[in-house]
């Protein structure tokens, strides 16, 4: 009897050591498109990066890719006048601004999909009735057609006009989470509670990253 | 004889009264099927902005729950502004409103009586039903 008392206790010790040892490894994948480039006879892999972008935020002040160099940061495309599944989005971001409100190597960026009505005194009238301020979480503006590139090709979400469509415009409801090395590591369901707790954790895992 | 008018009168009324209460009782179920039918169209249409439990969200989307909306607007006005939005800056517990709400122009008298019976019943201690003949009225006299 204390023979298989010992067997099952080394067991069971073997499958705790194992099972911390898989946890540790997890790790978020690059994602987007890869290259490879031979260089000096080696092979590297490139991955996918969010490019250099500038537009203004609710404050008229200029944000680019700068402001976010070095840091860990959660973007999202929205429009003030959106009936749908903005304010589920902007519930949940309020809940990513509370929980990181003293972590400054951690931001949120939103991108209005309407920017010729989302003027930066419309976006500040907007982020005082949300009670938030920059630079901590920015609401940016500028030309359409750039904001559309970056969201389609960059933050791989869609984003664009329809007249049909309640509100005048398509998007997705993602919440794109990109690393200090600008690379976009996970993309969540904004409109959902589970899938920013999801978000929330692969957070911890970045932060421990390097 | 006496006796069998007796017997006939306790029986005509306690059938009365059996189909007083019946009749109370569906309407009791009929309310309850608005109740039931307006939470599902408060999730539907509603829920987005005033959240499920109609608190609302900060200053940009007023709430609904613990507020004098209830005491203050008559269903009928209340009909107006969830089908046809409402434009203007609205005063909820003494604080100002400057989101404009749009209108839920798809929704139908019925959906519409069935939500402000589900909403009465939950934020306003009102437990009365709203007719649908009552929301076909109100719709008539917007604007």
């Amino acid at each position: 009897m204390p023979s298989i008392n010992i067997k099952i206790r080394l067991i069971l010790l073997l499958v705790i050591i194992f099972n911390a040892a898989c946890q540790e490894k997890r790790t978020l994948p690059i994602l987007g498109h890869k290259d490879t480039v031979v260089k000096a006879g080696k092979v590297d892999t490139i991955y996918h990066q969010i490019p250099a972008f500038q537009f203004l935020n609710q404050d008229s002040v200029w944000i680019s890719d700068k402001n976010y160099e070095g840091k860990i940061y959660i973007a999202d495309f929205f429009f003030t006048s959106c009936p749908t599944i903005c304010p589920k989005m902007k519930t949940q971001m309020l809940r990513l601004y509370e929980r990181y409100a003293n972590q400054d190597q951690i931001g949120l960026l939103s991108f209005s999909i309407d920017p010729e009505f989302d003027r930066p005194n419309v976006l500040k009238a907007y982020a005082s009735r949300l009670h938030i301020q920059s630079p901590k979480w920015n609401l940016v503006t500028g030309e359409k057609a750039k904001i559309y590139e970056l969201g389609q090709k960059s933050f791989m979400v869609t984003t664009q006009e329809d007249k049909n469509e309640a509100g005048g415009f398509v998007h997705s409801g993602a919440f794109i989470l990109v690393d200090k090395q600008r690379h976009v590591r996970g993309i969540y369901d904004g409109t959902k509670e589970q899938e920013v707790n999801h978000l929330m954790e692969d957070i911890e895992l970045l932060l421990k990253e390097k | 004889m006496k006796s069998s008018t007796c017997i006939i009168g306790i029986i005509g009324m306690f059938s009365f009264l059996l189909c007083f209460s019946a009749c109370q009782s569906q309407e009791e179920i009929l309310r309850e099927q608005y109740v039931v039918e307006g939470m599902g169209q408060y999730e539907r249409h509603c829920e987005n902005c005033h959240q499920k439990d109609g608190s609302g969200l900060k200053d940009l989307y007023p709430p609904l729950a613990k507020t004098d909306v209830w005491k203050r607007l008559s269903a009928y006005q209340l009909t107006c502004i969830i089908k046809y939005g409402q434009k203007d800056t609205i005063v909820v517990n003494q604080k100002v409103y400057q989101n404009y709400m749009p209108g839920n122009t798809k929704l139908e008298a019925l959906d519409i009586a069935e939500l402000i019976t589900y909403m009465r019943e939950k934020w306003g201690d009102d437990k009365r039903i709203f007719p649908l003949d009552s929301a076909r009225l109100a719709l008539k006299n917007c604007h």
